[in-house]
């Protein structure tokens, strides 16, 4: 029974962040034929060098985050390829992961896994047996949609409740 | 992901991996009959109505997976790390948290498991039926007894707990090679001899695990030399070390230990690399509790020997438990050789800082750390662990002789927060009868090389890939099995009697006949002419100890593939065959060796190994008197420690070795063992080398994966992490180099050349490298020369020296490697 053994350091999650204004109707059309929803996460332009923004998704339950990093990454999109955005729920026991800008790396402080971002959320080193799970993204009209999950997000036994 | 319904089959078991053997819980069910979300409607009794809280019962996709049985039925099989066990609370490392990928399944890439007895034909393996794979080894077997006797049957097999291993496998082993061959020639999976990893410790009475893991939770001072542990023993660090460094074990310290000081721990960490052990020590307490001691190759001794020299001269020894429980004079010669008291402290601290290129302000602080007395003027409990980089360090012997003496001058055996133990790479399991050689053992690799050797048999293992000087070990194996490859090639279909005659004749001519018994092909397999398929952990029962001598049944959940046997019972066919042939000789001497190999059930092997234990405090720490399976099924994933003690009839555990001052001695006190001298330098081949080649190439496990990868290549979450060996290099050689992260490298050497993928990091010094130790494209073994300690025959793996030259990029691998640091807490 994990008690006081737990060091359980749930601080900031250190991401500068700016929560987007979100939309959970789940719009089905041509372009996306699953049961997961189209989620407007930023517009093309507010995503600058070094964003992060918070958002949720597939469901309020899911944190997630939204990256803008310094080179062009595994499923990244945008002009660069630069964009990409994961389940900030840690793969291994579920307490939220932090992305270090610094690092390049999300790190988990309940374990210490780590990710990197830009090799679709690869662990680096740590306790998960699973990496963490991307959020496939789209660019729709000039604005970052979140249209799927690869992976299955931690505490769940499907992604869509 | 399917979840169980509550009927689903449950099963305990432990982790087949490394030596901390969490408990784990595996359910099994009929596919297309999962449970559901409701807490009353799945087995684990969970609300998966609603994402979990963090540090729930959560089903990774890692812990899931689908196997078929022999009757065809397929079924889900969840394995999940059990919250009751006290060894993990519920915890997975990245290893156990996914081991439902690596079961059988003739759908996934583990379907490349060996399932059939095999024959090598014109390069090629044929399946052939059991019969006559035992008829055929067991005849050649009996003709290399008659006519060289014993000890030209060479063996080499595992020796240890878990996947792979278990007290039934390793019994059956022991029996047929000790009891009924008779052969010295035999060798344990990781080196040249037949020999323990820790004379030391045996020879000065001190078993090689001493404590509880609950005593990690109770040290004031927690000491690992050579030991990643983050990386390689990973929840006795995290469940066990971590909150005793973060404070969160204060309350039970006060608890246990009355009025005496308590702090929070604090650790040294002797390790040339700074390991992400160093990194989350630093992280989980403060910096100033964790000491961080880079190291020197091969200058442990010295180290340790200056540590134990500054505690004598401030007078923090325990003089009582020396006085009680330990020889006298063995404590005088201690003093005199290895702590060279007729020298001057700072002379001694000084030299043994040169050499280990540690400040000597580091090497008082960490004396303080471990000796000095604490506030109240109590003794400070330390708890020093090591493994291999001890072990396989420059002199195993005195290596491990400078650890156990530190801890006997220290009195940090036998009590709550104290101990002395190795740290572990496998788990154990070992009980056999005695090896018929001595000491120091046989150097079974030479006596393969020397053509002594005219039957070998290998279980478990894959020293063509890993063993020391590999290329020269391969080669051998070719040279001398193709001789008996032509003889098999021309007289297929010749009666076997023929055959075996055929045989005898060409390993007169230098010929070696090679039998291996393993679970995948490999490096070594290739090369056999006879390979046994072996089945493996879930698919037999199996018994295991871990680090802190926990004794589990690790309960069968499947079926093995096709006609895979356990080992105990290939053993006991073989055994059989030649008892029968022997019989027809009229050679009842040679055929009474190999009785009673009729074992039905692996609980029939666990029961007869059991006579060997006593039960009365004189059994190895192995000693499990009085246990069945059915207790251990009762007891779950936490077990019974071993060795057991029969206390009313009932098999009682013994938590912590030592504990009433009673060592493993004919005088029952402990032995200091006196070095010649305070550090006895590099053998004349290792300067040589060391000379010649400007790169230290040190080598070692590494957190993804295990051992030489023959489950985790067919798991793309572990292959894909490592698809090649890789090497640590430092930024600056790196540069003066020309290498990128990704590039390949070619390592050389005199004693031969690998290729790996470079790594740059800052982990390791300027000079120095780590690589990984047995991945199957490229082992570290091919850089490491057949230099061995004279005094017990174990190689100095960690030994190599190389030259590196840059090859090119690897554009590919790039892709889907990250080259983040892998020593980052924060």
């Amino acid at each position: 029974m994990p008690t006081r053994r737990h060091f359980i350091k749930l601080g900031s999650t250190g991401v500068a962040g700016v929560l987007a204004s979100q939309s959970f109707v789940p719009r089905t059309d041509a372009a996306n034929p699953s049961h997961y929803p189209v989620v407007a996460v930023a517009p093309l332009k507010d995503v600058g060098p070094g964003a992060a923004i918070v958002f949720a998704y597939p469901d309020a339950g899911s944190p997630a985050v939204l990256l803008r990093l310094a080179e062009a990454a595994t499923n990244g999109v945008g002009p660069a390829r630069d964009i990409v955005a994961f389940s900030t729920l840690c793969t291994h026991k579920g307490c939220p992961v932090a992305f270090k800008p610094e690092r390049k790396m999300f790190i988990c402080p309940c374990h210490w896994s780590t990710f990197d971002p830009a090799k679709a959320g690869a662990l680096i080193i740590g306790q998960a047996s699973q990496q963490l799970p991307q959020i496939e993204l789209r660019v729709n009209n000039g604005v970052v949609e979140a249209v799927g999950v690869s992976g299955l997000i931690y505490g769940r036994h499907t992604n869509l409740v | 992901m399917p979840l169980p319904p509550t009927e689903a089959q449950r099963f305990d078991t432990v982790c087949q991996f490394c030596i901390v053997g969490c408990g784990y819980k595996v359910f099994k069910w009929p596919v297309g009959r999962d449970g559901g979300p409701e807490p009353d409607r799945n087995a684990l009794r969970a609300d998966y109505t609603k994402p979990l809280p963090p540090l729930g019962d959560w089903i990774s996709t890692a812990m899931h997976t689908t196997v078929t049985d022999r009757d065809g039925r397929q079924y889900n099989v969840v394995i999940t790390p059990d919250k009751a066990c006290v060894v993990n609370e519920g915890l997975s490392s990245v290893r156990g948290g996914g081991q439902a990928p690596t079961l059988f399944s003739p759908e996934r890439p583990t379907k490349a498991r060996l399932a059939k007895p095999l024959l090598s034909r014109a390069g090629q393996h044929v399946p052939v039926t059991w019969d006559a794979a035992v008829d055929l080894g067991a005849r050649v077997v009996k003709a290399v007894i008659d006519r060289w006797g014993p000890d030209a049957v060479g063996m080499k097999f595992f020796d240890h707990g878990g996947g792979g291993g278990g007290f039934e496998a390793n019994w059956a082993v022991g029996r047929f090679f000790f009891s009924g061959v008779g052969t010295k020639t035999a060798s344990i999976h990781n080196r040249p001899a037949y020999n323990s990893e820790v004379h030391a410790a045996g020879d000065a009475g001190v078993a090689a695990l001493t404590n509880a893991y609950a005593d990690a939770e109770l040290a004031d001072t927690i000491v690992l030399v050579g030991s990643n542990a983050y990386e390689t023993q990973t929840n006795y660090f995290l469940v066990h070390m971590v909150p005793n460094l973060n404070g969160s074990t204060l309350e039970r310290k006060r608890a246990i230990l009355g009025t005496e000081s308590v702090a929070p721990g604090r650790i040294i960490i002797v390790d040339p690399r700074r390991t992400m052990t160093v990194a989350t020590a630093e992280a989980a307490g403060t910096p100033d509790r964790a000491l961080h001691l880079q190291i020197e190759p091969g200058a442990d001794i010295a180290l340790l020997n200056a540590i134990s020299r500054v505690i004598l001269d401030r007078r923090w020894h325990d003089v009582g438990f020396i006085r009680d429980h330990t020889e006298w004079q063995t404590f005088e010669a201690y003093q005199r050789s290895t702590l060279a008291v007729d020298r001057p402290l700072a002379d001694v601290v000084n030299e043994a800082a040169k050499i280990a290129g540690i400040p000597a302000a580091q090497i008082y602080k960490a004396a303080e750390w471990v000796g000095a007395p604490k506030a109240d003027g109590s003794r400070r409990r330390t708890l020093l662990h090591y493994e291999k980089g001890l072990i396989w360090g420059l002199k195993n012997y005195e290596n491990i002789a400078a650890i156990v003496d530190l801890a006997l001058l220290t009195g940090n055996v036998g009590k709550p927060g104290t101990g002395c133990s190795r740290m572990g790479g496998h788990q154990e399991g070992y009980v056999r009868p005695a090896y018929p050689g001595g000491r120091p053992a046989l150097n079974v690799d030479e006596a393969v090389r020397r053509g002594e050797v005219k039957a070998y048999w290998i279980g478990g293992c894959n020293p063509v890939l890993t063993t020391l000087n590999a290329e020269a070990m391969e080669a051998a194996f070719k040279e001398r099995g193709a001789p008996v490859q032509a003889v098999l090639d021309r007289t297929e279909g010749r009666p076997v009697g023929e055959r075996v005659a055929r045989i005898v004749d060409a390993l007169k001519q230098g010929g070696m006949f090679i039998i291996a018994q393993d679970i995948y092909m490999t490096a070594t397999t290739r090369l056999a002419h006879l390979v046994l398929p072996a089945a493996q952990w879930g698919e037999t029962n199996l018994t295991s100890i871990n680090g802190e001598r926990r004794l589990r049944l690790y309960q069968r959940f499947m079926d093995p593939p096709g006609e895979a046997l356990p080992d105990w019972e290939i053993m006991a066919r073989f055994a059989r065959r030649i008892r029968a042939l022997y019989l027809d000789d009229n050679n009842p001497l040679m055929a009474n060796r190999f009785l009673d190999f009729d074992w039905r059930t692996e609980e029939d092997v666990f029961i007869h190994a059991r006579y060997q234990f006593k039960g009365d405090g004189s059994d190895p720490i192995e000693g499990y008197a009085g246990v069945t399976y059915d207790l251990l099924r009762r007891l779950g994933t936490n077990g019974i420690q071993t060795p057991t003690r029969i206390v009313n009839g009932v098999p009682v555990g013994t938590v912590r070795m030592h504990e009433r001052g009673r060592f493993q001695t004919p005088s029952g006190k402990a032995r200091f063992i006196p070095a010649p001298q305070p550090w006895p330098g590099y053998a004349a081949k290792v300067a040589a080398q060391r000379a010649q080649y400007p790169f230290w190439v040190n080598n070692g496990r590494t957190n993804h994966i295990w051992q030489t990868l023959y489950h985790h290549q067919h798991v793309p979450f572990y292959n894909d992490h490592n698809p090649m060996p890789h090497l640590e290099i430092h930024p600056a050689d790196a540069s003066k180099l020309g290498v990128s992260s990704g590039d390949l490298v070619e390592l050389t050497n005199d004693v031969g050349r690998v290729r790996a993928m470079a790594i740059i990091t800052d982990s390791v010094k300027r000079g120095h490298t780590f690589m990984l130790f047995g991945q199957p494209r490229g082992a570290a073994g091919e850089l490491v020369s057949d230099h061995v300690d004279p005094t017990t025959t174990i190689p100095y793996y960690k030994g190599a020296w190389a030259a590196i030259r840059r090859i090119g990029p690897q554009p590919e691998i790039a892709k889907i490697v990250s080259f983040l640091p892998q020593n980052v807490a924060r």
